[in-house]
């Protein structure tokens, strides 16, 4: 296998691999959002994006998530 | 009033508001206790053509407290919905509602009864039928049969009904809101200046209005800790403390251009009541609404509303002269502490005890051991009748006159012999009885009076 072919078969297999993740993530959230659709409506609340804690209410649950990153994203989008 | 409006944030709430709560063994049926639960206050006989309904976005409560901690053992839930017949009509009813289940009525209200307790949910029945609203002679000609079939029967010698209802609770509502102006005696009022009045009779400003009733009648057994039925008037498990709820979803979205309201998350307390007129007189401006989110174990914060209540400052101001030992009056009230935070112990008044612990909770207790009286005083305890209020609440006790003495004295000689009430302690009241509800009372379930019909209902008037 020439050099060129080989940096070609590794940036291919890479691209390949690298679809492959993709496809696997977008097929992933797909599924997780028919899933989600499922449970109908989702309001999440964060009363301190500071603190990240993030209150996700869907029916008649609640759950609190901590995640500093999406609490702080959600709230710049917000402003 | 009792509760009606009485914290800002529920006033705006009104399908959610708390307006009355009684308990009592059900005087025709002394196997078991009858406890009403009302929302909805002052609704207008002839409020439509949206006549007043219970929310199906609301969950309504009543908890039962059996351990004295100030916390539900037992809760029976009601949770309501809606159907439309027709929605292309804006009739409530397109002809005469004959029966419960009358294709005429376009606005149904259907609601299931659950019973939680140790963490388990028990359905004690679902679809069951409210009555429509008492309309008039043309839609509603047989108003007491179409109430009578919305009691229903419920597993364990239970009964239920949820529905319109007369407003029993009477009080003189424009008096005591214009600076405690009780009629009986407003010739020794202040005034502030503004010219002398006379004396005269009360003014029942409830009448003729209607609520929205959850009655519920149930063995004793159903109540007590370890289901046995109650039969020793001065043991603390007989004693039960009561208090009834609203509840609405955490969040509410609404949707541009569109009547769609999504509502989402757990349940959360938005209204509450025990005993009549504590939220209302008791606790500050400032502190009501959020009184109205906590639970009555929550209550010793409020508590010094109830050791030093303003309107015993207020009376002596109010009514020159004419209470001079309540001025002097500074020590916490424990009289009132025991009588709506704790319950009286055994030793105060004698043969009487509704006790449940050292927890400071707001919550109608009853003495279940205690019989109906055969000969009933309108003033419960204070009238020498054990069966009445503070031991639960009739429909028919007069709250208003021995929450207004208590305040004013007469019962601080309980936990202070020395003190002697004034004269006019013993006489204070806003001059009203059961005789100024125009509706009269029932003697059977659901006790409260068939409501007045819009069509034969007059606007207010003057006095």
């Amino acid at each position: 296998m020439s050099d060129s072919t080989r940096r070609g078969f590794v940036k291919n297999s890479a691209a390949a691999a690298a679809g492959m993740t993709v496809v696997g993530a977008l097929v992933a959230e797909q599924a997780d959002a028919k899933a989600a659709a499922k449970s109908g409506p989702v309001v999440a609340y964060i009363r301190d994006p500071r603190t990240g804690e993030i209150s996700v209410m869907s029916g008649e649950r609640e759950v609190k998530l901590h995640d500093r990153k999406i609490a702080a994203r959600i709230a710049r989008a917000a402003n | 009033m009792s509760s009606h409006r009485e914290a800002p944030a529920i006033s705006r709430d009104p399908v959610a508001d708390n307006t009355d709560l009684y308990a009592f063994v059900s005087p025709d049926d002394p196997g078991t206790v009858t406890i009403i639960s009302n929302y909805l206050p002052l609704e207008v006989p002839y409020g439509g053509p949206n006549f007043f309904e219970f929310g199906p976005d609301v969950r309504y409560r009543i908890n039962i407290d059996n351990d004295g901690d100030g916390d539900a053992n037992i809760i029976y839930e009601f949770a309501f919905e809606t159907q439309v017949a027709n929605p292309n009509s804006f009739l409530y009813n397109s002809g005469p509602i004959l029966t419960i289940d009358s294709a005429n009525w376009n606005r149904k209200q259907f609601y299931s009864v659950t019973r939680i307790s140790r963490g388990r949910r028990q359905v004690l029945g679902s679809g069951l039928a409210c009555p429509p609203c008492n309309i008039g002679p043309l839609s509603t000609p047989d108003y007491d049969m179409l109430a009578s079939a919305a009691v229903h029967s419920l597993p364990g010698g239970r009964t239920v009904f949820a529905g319109q209802r007369a407003e029993g609770f009477y009080v003189d509502l424009g008096s005591i809101f214009d600076l405690g102006n009780l009629r009986p005696f407003q010739n020794l009022h202040a005034t502030f200046g503004l010219g002398s009045l006379s004396a005269a009779a009360g003014v029942n400003g409830t009448d003729n209005f209607s609520v929205h009733s959850i009655a519920l009648k149930v063995p004793k057994s159903d109540l007590t800790r370890h289901g046995t039925t109650p039969t020793n008037a001065s043991s603390q498990d007989s004693v039960v403390g009561v208090w009834a709820s609203a509840s609405r979803q955490a969040a509410t979205v609404r949707e541009p251009w569109s009547e769609y309201v999504h509502e989402a998350g757990e349940w959360m307390q938005v209204s509450r009541l025990g005993n009549p007129l504590f939220n209302e007189v008791l606790v500050g401006m400032g502190f009501k609404d959020r009184w109205n989110a906590l639970p009555p174990s929550a209550d010793q914060r409020f508590a010094g509303g109830v050791q030093h209540p303003e309107l015993a400052t207020l009376l002596p101001v109010l009514y020159p002269g004419v209470f001079p030992n309540l001025a002097k009056l500074t020590a916490p009230r424990a009289d009132l502490v025991a009588i709506l935070l704790t319950g009286i112990p055994a030793g105060i008044v004698p043969g009487f005890q509704n006790f449940t612990g050292s927890t400071l909770a707001d919550m109608l207790r009853l003495n279940m051991a205690i019989p109906p009286s055969s000969s009933a005083n309108i003033l419960g305890l204070i009238g020498g009748d054990p069966a009445g209020f503070p031991n639960g609440r009739r429909v028919f006790d007069d709250v208003v006159t021995v929450e207004l003495r208590a305040i004013a004295g007469v019962t601080y000689p309980l936990v202070n012999k020395s003190y002697t009430p004034d004269p006019a302690a013993n006489l204070v009241t806003d001059g009203l009885t059961p005789a100024s509800v125009n509706v009269p009372f029932l003697n059977s379930f659901p006790y409260l009076g068939i409501p007045q019909s819009g069509y034969h209902t007059a606007p207010l008037g003057t006095v």
